[in-house]
């Protein structure tokens, strides 16, 4: 099922294999997200949705196949053409990588500061931004210091802070309880709408797909098997694993 | 992740600087066993001296001592690692210290405080040599076997629990998943008990890597024999080489890894046993330490005439040492972080400085000789500089290993979240993942420093006139300075040693705050 070669798509895979030493992961995968959408790449456990993340942000390499950022080639055929730090894209990851030896604000600084952000405009950015996430009064303290629902919010933060082409999530609310999760994907919701840019999000869990996605990618054993709105999923079931996804 | 150009560059500055040091000293020696060299006269005509009986008697007693200390590190070091590591031993910290320190002194030292305690009709002879270095080098053994059953998955441990006693969990879980780090251990403690000179020079035990330094620095001068004589010396030191890549070198990564994480977790209980068994842990843990009450005893009346004979010495050995450590920790950083990334080519370079460790220290002695004293480079041969790189080709590999297990604790997603926020690798290293593990990072040049420190081996061959390090001048005085005088230079040593330990302990505990 081929999803690519939108003119206007922000993040493309065109006919991508990924290969960990002899084992598969991505075979001939094509998928694309359009500008200002939130896709939702949803699948099991070792169905490839992290690859297809990592391979966005320059991370993973694929053998076959080209990757597209904003109409632009950044990996084709094993060859990495735009590495990571060129890309202009975000992320926030499951364990979200915050750097312990760094503040709030520091988390934020450093990843305007590496884009070339004024120190004034940055100081500024930040202030402007944490206290929509609740973090006012939070810039001073280390990780350690902060809640696990804070930390996810400087996560968030630290993504959305440099306007990014679009950003990515790997499976961010996996580790959270289920209040805390709720009250992050309001959250969530309301950042991403509020933004209007580009998102993709991986997750193996539906309620974040219905939750998030204007569309929804579903991915098993590597491959795409339907793409839609989640009231087509829910419709018209490609197979036997959408139609279990959509129930569960 | 892509290896950009910065880190290119970085990585060949690194490359370099270990290829200074390590291969000019081995590609010397070429000229100098063919005899080409003008240090080297007449170095042909003593290839007949390979064949002889005596030197393949001393080749082969020198190859089962080191072997037998090897064995007996193991004996003692495996136990205590396990216990340590992962055992409620009764005041585990303590004994582990203090069993820990008298590696990071010079084993001569250690021979010193044995006969002041003991005398010598128990030393002078292969046994005592054995019961020397087995207690100083058995500290890396446990240090290294408990830092890597501490990096052990607790869930491996927990699904033994669940159908086993902590013994047979210990035995039959812990024990085999930590042989990485105990083949680690078991190739550097044979590299150092091979490389040794102090100890079986100070207990009259003749040795192969002593009949090489008697023609360099003794009375049978002929440099050019001595380069003939250390080709079996490299010939062993290919051979553990060769052990260490098989059994440990492709698994250098996770061998790095294991350690420091999971290091808060609950311990393994010794139940009715605890008490027994901590007090043995901390009777072989002092046991270690006795030589320095010999010492003190032989001191006493020592310190008096100390500041006269000390003059430079501290400072050259501080200086040569602080200078190597540096140098060490720069490459150690570049090249750990490389190793554990897995970078392109480090490999090959993490292997080069593995060759430069199991090198026993005369083979490198004399070439650095060939390879440095030369009218255009007096400027290094000549100064304290010669004794920094020397240093740098022996230890290098614990610079590159400390740092490769410390960034190994962090995962890897810290830096690629850098990486996607638009972060070059220069960036990456100076101001996420260096501040992040400065502790261990602290930890590598302190490591690397102390054992700088304590080598003899090394600059007792190339040091300039009138600027010998304090391991020199100790092993210097002890043939014919009064016992107590050198007894207290020795207890100068430790104090130095000490007080570096000390300060490195606190901020140790300082950085790992963050």
């Amino acid at each position: 099922m081929s999803d690519a070669g939108s003119p206007h798509a922000c993040l493309e895979l065109e006919d991508v294999t990924i290969e960990y030493g002899r084992a598969r992961v991505l075979s001939g995968l094509s998928l694309s997200v359009q500008r200002g959408e939130t896709l939702v790449l949803v699948g099991a456990s070792g169905s490839g949705k992290t690859s297809v993340l990592r391979a966005f942000l320059g991370l993973v390499v694929p053998s076959r196949g080209a990757v597209l950022i904003g109409g632009r080639i950044a990996s084709q055929d094993g060859t990495l053409l735009q590495p990571p730090e060129s890309r202009g894209l975000a992320v926030v990851f499951q364990d979200l990588a915050l750097w312990p030896h760094m503040t709030v604000h520091a988390n934020l600084a450093f990843a305007l500061d590496a884009r070339g952000v004024a120190r004034s405009e940055r100081d500024r950015l930040i202030a402007d931004l944490l206290p929509r996430l609740g973090l006012a009064n939070r810039s001073r303290r280390y990780p350690r210091e902060l809640s696990g629902g804070e930390r996810q919010r400087v996560a968030l933060a630290r993504a959305l802070v440099v306007d990014p082409v679009a950003v990515l999530f790997d499976e961010p609310l996996t580790n959270l309880d289920v209040v805390l999760k709720r009250d992050m994907l309001a959250l969530l919701r309301e950042m991403l709408a509020a933004r209007g840019g580009t998102a993709l999000y991986v997750t193996h869990d539906p309620r974040e797909a219905r939750a998030l996605g204007d569309r929804v990618a579903v991915l098993h054993d590597g491959r795409i098997v339907q793409i839609g709105t989640w009231d087509e999923l829910c419709t018209a079931p490609a197979s036997e694993f959408v139609e279990a996804l959509t129930e569960a | 992740m892509g290896r950009d150009r910065q880190q290119e560059i970085a990585l060949v500055f690194a490359a370099m600087l270990l290829a200074c040091a390590v291969a000019p000293p081995l590609l010397a020696l070429v000229p100098e066993v063919t005899g080409s060299h003008a240090n080297a006269p007449g170095a042909t005509s003593a290839f007949p001296m390979l064949g002889s009986a005596r030197t393949g008697a001393l080749l082969v007693r020198s190859v089962c001592l080191s072997a037998a200390v090897t064995a007996a590190s193991l004996v003692i070091g495996l136990p205590l690692g396990v216990l340590f590591g992962r055992f409620d031993v009764l005041g585990a910290r303590v004994a582990w210290a203090l069993h820990a320190f008298p590696l990071f002194l010079p084993p001569f030292l250690l021979a010193l405080g044995w006969f002041h305690l003991l005398g010598g009709a128990l030393l002078f002879d292969a046994f005592g040599v054995v019961l020397v270095l087995a207690f100083a080098l058995t500290p890396i053994v446990t240090s290294l076997v408990a830092l890597s059953v501490r990096g052990v998955d607790p869930s491996f441990e927990e699904a033994g629990l669940a159908a086993a006693g902590p013994w047979r969990v210990a035995t039959r879980i812990l024990a085999p998943m930590c042989s990485p780090a105990m083949g680690l251990a078991a190739v550097a403690v044979f590299s150092l008990a091979f490389s040794e000179l102090g100890v079986p020079m100070f207990l009259r035990v003749d040795t192969y890597p002593v009949a090489v330094f008697a023609r360099l620095g003794g009375m049978d001068y002929a440099p050019g024999d001595a380069a003939v004589l250390s080709l079996p010396l490299v010939g062993v030191a290919i051979a553990v080489f060769a052990l260490e890549r098989r059994t440990t070198g492709a698994y250098a990564r996770f061998v790095a890894t294991a350690g420091l994480r999971s290091a808060e977790r609950s311990r393994l209980r010794l139940r009715r046993w605890r008490i027994p068994v901590s007090l043995g842990a901390h009777v072989v843990a002092i046991s270690g330490t006795l030589p320095l009450v010999g010492l003190c005893i032989r001191a006493a009346v020592g310190f008096s005439r100390a500041g006269e004979w000390l003059g430079a010495t501290p400072w050259n050995s501080l200086a040569a040492s602080a200078g190597a450590a540096t140098v060490i920790t720069g490459i150690g950083v570049v090249l750990g972080h490389g190793l554990v990334r897995q970078a392109r080519g480090v490999r090959w370079l993490d292997a080069i400085a593995v060759l430069g460790f199991v090198m026993p220290a005369a083979v490198l002695g004399v070439g650095m000789i060939g390879a440095w004293n030369r009218a255009p480079t007096q400027f290094i041969y000549g100064t304290l500089v010669v004794i920094a790189l020397a240093f740098v080709a022996r230890y290098a590999v614990l610079g590159i290993r400390v740092c490769a297990a410390t960034f190994a604790q962090s995962p890897p997603d810290m830096e690629h979240a850098a990486a996607v926020f638009g972060a070059h690798y220069g960036r990456r290293l100076v101001r996420v993942m260096m501040p992040m593990h400065r502790a261990g990072i602290a930890g590598a040049w302190l490591l690397v420093f102390v054992f700088c420190l304590r080598d003899l081996e090394t600059p007792v061959l190339l040091y300039p006139p009138g600027s010998e390090p304090l391991t020199v001048r100790i092993f210097t005085l002890e043939a014919n300075g009064p016992p107590a005088l050198v007894a207290a230079l020795a207890l100068i040593h430790v104090a130095i040693t000490a007080v570096a330990l000390a300060f490195g302990a606190l901020l140790f505990r300082k950085g790992r705050r963050v």
